[in-house]
């Protein structure tokens, strides 16, 4: 229930804070604009997202929203105007043209159109991108007919366009995305036109390619049968990012957060509220992760690893996973009261601020719980 | 990009959509039918032309050189042949009479009177390799005999077995015929012995001292070329001196740059052309067209734009091939029918068949080139 509708305002990382593999999307600060001169338009404004191998991410929101645009500019199919975009360890603004045609390759494009050239069969439009890369023709003919029977299309192998299904066809176009194993799957309303067998078929397929070779996708949809699947996801409003939540996370914040006594008086909605404005951070060992005498900005909940509580260079107390720190110079304005270091690797879940304070106002059992914690805290 | 094995994209496109290939094809098709039509008339105007001269039986063909055409008269002392006889490495030099103007042919069928070529050479000394001619030369001693083109012009009734005709208004004898046919100019010829020809024109177009054509031939062993050279110096400049290659080079020349026939059988084929260009144009552009999403994923997918180039060019050749095809078995088809009905050489030949593969290929490229801008230009972006 918790997890059902889960989002984060994300801001990426500082360097020195990321962890150590790289993802397969990295997107900074990107503004984009169509038209020229008087005419010019703002779309994307400074969005920062980052995706890594093996998640199936789901992009929401309504339409003119951006989020095929990002998209677009993720697949090395527009140039980014502002901001800088990594994909596959590759920043697309520093290439020529040809390539991001070689990025491109490294892409599967999945559209709401299929796209598929009427006259080839159902083998030879997969062909089509499975010839594109290096290797044995039988290994390739191989693969484009395993691809088809994975999707069910095994019987339909020799057939044209015309003679399949709407559905049929988009699970060809899906084929040809998919068979050369790309790292990253972009797909904009993949499951548009397709039932729901059909729907979740491709779904599977798409969770699998996650799984056993460590895809990442990113999906533009707006069917629920496919945000039920998803890995996270990501809302778009008017541009921006307005949430980036990740649902294995929220789930993980939720199970935190209802045990402690702060958050029990929360119902389950501001309870979702409270984990959708959170974002996760990776800390090395031994990085300090708030300094005391600085002002606080923000509220942490440990995910995974043990923190240690330092004042006055004494160690006085250690957290681990569930435990919080940071609340009490939120509440009282004052600096820091205390330092806490990383003591191993540690996974964070951080609130700002603002975030922090607007919870605070949502429950005025939220508020109580907190002031008394920090009357018990001093 | 493109390896062994790969979809034969190009190909798949021509041949999946029968009634659209079809309808390419006939559009094409026509186009390159119009072009063979031309380019045949030119080929046969040319060839028509050419037939008296490949007929000749010399190494060397001596002529005014004031003639811009074989098909002029301008004729020369005779004496001059006796000045080429001397030269050396002649093995003969004889003298044929030619007119285009001046013999007036009564039909023996209905009595009407045409203009008539005429060749008049002395039935001892032969000049033509027309077997025909050379099988009755003993027949024109008689004088006032002839021979008659039995490939004339239907109306000119010299095949209706008539045994006398009317020439210049005086009465022939048909002592036999040949297959020559007509050309552009002349509806029909009449060949005759050299004392005939003088006899029966008047004035001083027939004096018998005045020849049209020296028809030299060379001695075994020696090369025409040498000879030419060596009748260049031996004869007044006013007397040209040709190689049969080079007179048959000479009359070609007349006729495909100086004469209005050249311009406006290019003309003709140049209508064509570009009727085809635009067909071919329309064809690939729809096509394009409703492809257009399809290729803007492949250049999506990692597809270069050289290889979309290749298969819009390959395409468009395969188009041109479609279309040349059956247009060319037609016009083979039409060369017939109208050769007979119009008694010209009118046949397909490796130079119009190379000439139309290469116009048609040339079309179709040049239109895809024009189209393909919309693939170039196609954003990838746009099909999401």
């Amino acid at each position: 229930m918790c997890a059902a509708v889960v989002a984060e305002r994300t801001e990426a990382p500082p360097a020195a804070l990321s962890s150590p593999p790289e993802p397969v999307v990295r997107v900074h600060g990107l503004n984009h604009y169509y038209g020229e001169g008087e005419a010019r338009n703002q779309v994307l404004f400074g969005n920062s997202i980052e995706i890594p191998a093996g998640q199936l991410v789901v992009m929401t929101g309504p339409s003119g929203a951006g989020k095929t645009t990002l998209l677009t500019l993720i697949g090395a199919l527009r140039s980014a105007h502002e901001g800088r975009i990594d994909v596959l360890g590759r920043e697309l603004s520093r290439l020529s043209g040809g390539e991001l045609v070689d990025v491109r390759r490294d892409i599967g494009f999945i559209f709401q159109m299929h796209n598929l050239f009427d006259a080839l069969s159902a083998y030879e439009n997969v062909k089509m991108a499975a010839q594109l890369v290096n290797g044995a023709l039988p290994d390739m003919q191989q693969r484009c007919v395993g691809i088809l029977e994975r999707l069910g299309l095994g019987h339909r192998i020799e057939y044209k366009p015309r003679f399949l299904s709407g559905g049929e066809r988009q699970r060809v176009a899906i084929g040809r995305a998919l068979v050369n194993q790309p790292r990253l799957i972009l797909a904009d309303e993949p499951t548009a036109a397709l039932d729901k067998d059909s729907t979740m078929n491709v779904i599977n397929l798409l969770k699998q390619t996650t799984i056993d070779y460590g895809a990442a996708v990113m999906m533009v949809t707006h069917d629920h049968r496919i945000i039920d699947s998803a890995d996270r996801l990501v809302h778009m409003v008017d541009g921006r990012i307005m949430s980036d939540v990740v649902l294995h996370d929220a789930l993980r914040i939720c199970e935190f957060l209802r045990p402690i006594e702060l958050f029990k008086s929360l119902t389950p909605r501001q309870l979702t509220d409270v984990a959708e404005h959170m974002k996760k951070r990776h800390y090395p060992a031994g990085e300090t992760i708030i300094r005391e005498g600085e002002p606080g900005e923000e509220f942490f909940l440990v995910s995974d690893g043990e923190v240690e509580v330092i004042r006055a260079d004494h160690e006085v107390a250690r957290l681990g996973p569930g435990d919080f720190f940071g609340e009490v110079a939120l509440i009282s304005g004052e600096p820091r009261n205390a330092t806490v270091v990383a003591e191993g690797e540690v996974d964070t879940y951080v609130l700002g601020k603002t975030d922090f304070q607007t919870a605070l106002a949502t429950s005025q059992s939220f508020r109580d719980q907190l002031y008394r914690v920090y009357f018990m805290r001093h | 990009m493109v390896r062994p094995g790969s979809v034969p994209l190009a190909w798949r496109n021509l041949v999946s959509n029968k009634s659209r290939l079809l309808r390419s094809a006939g559009g094409i098709g026509f186009a390159v039918l119009l072009m063979l039509m031309q380019l045949g008339f030119e080929q046969a105007f040319f060839e028509s032309a050419l037939v008296v001269i490949r007929g000749l039986d010399a190494d060397i063909v001596l002529q005014s050189a004031h003639k811009y055409q074989f098909a002029t008269r301008d004729p020369f002392p005779r004496a001059e042949l006796d000045q080429a006889r001397n030269v050396p490495g002649v093995a003969s030099v004889r003298p044929l009479y030619a007119d285009w103007f001046n013999f007036f042919w009564r039909s023996p069928a209905d009595g009407k009177i045409f203009l008539v070529r005429a060749f008049g050479f002395d039935p001892d000394a032969p000049v033509f390799s027309f077997a025909d001619v050379n099988a009755g030369r003993d027949k024109l001693k008689e004088t006032n005999s002839v021979l008659v083109d039995r490939r004339a012009r239907r109306f000119l009734g010299m095949d209706s077995g008539a045994a006398e005709a009317e020439l210049n208004g005086v009465k022939v004898k048909i002592v036999g015929d040949f297959a020559l046919g007509p050309d552009f100019q002349s509806d029909g010829t009449v060949v005759m012995s050299d004392r005939t020809f003088t006899s029966l024109l008047r004035g001083p177009a027939g004096n018998p001292s005045a020849v049209d054509v020296g028809v030299v031939k060379v001695r075994p062993g020696d090369d025409p070329a040498m000879v030419q050279q060596s009748l260049r110096k031996a004869l007044p400049e006013t007397i040209a001196v040709f190689t049969k290659p080079e007179l048959i080079e000479f009359e070609r020349n007349f006729q495909a740059a100086v004469s209005s026939a050249g311009p406006i059988f290019a003309m003709g084929t140049i209508v064509g052309f570009v009727v085809g260009m635009l067909i071919s144009y329309q064809v690939t552009y729809t096509d394009l067209s409703d492809q257009l999403p399809q290729y803007a994923t492949l250049k999506a997918m990692g597809y270069r734009t050289g290889y979309l180039l290749r298969v819009v060019f390959g395409q468009a050749a395969f188009n041109a091939l479609a279309g040349w095809v059956p247009a060319m078995l037609l016009s083979i088809l039409l060369y017939y029918l109208i050769g007979r009905l119009a008694l010209l050489p009118l046949h397909m030949s490796a130079y119009v068949a190379l000439v139309s593969l290469g116009l048609t290929l040339g079309m179709c490229l040049v239109s895809a080139a024009l189209a393909v801008r919309r693939v170039i230009t196609a954003d990838p972006a746009e099909v999401f």
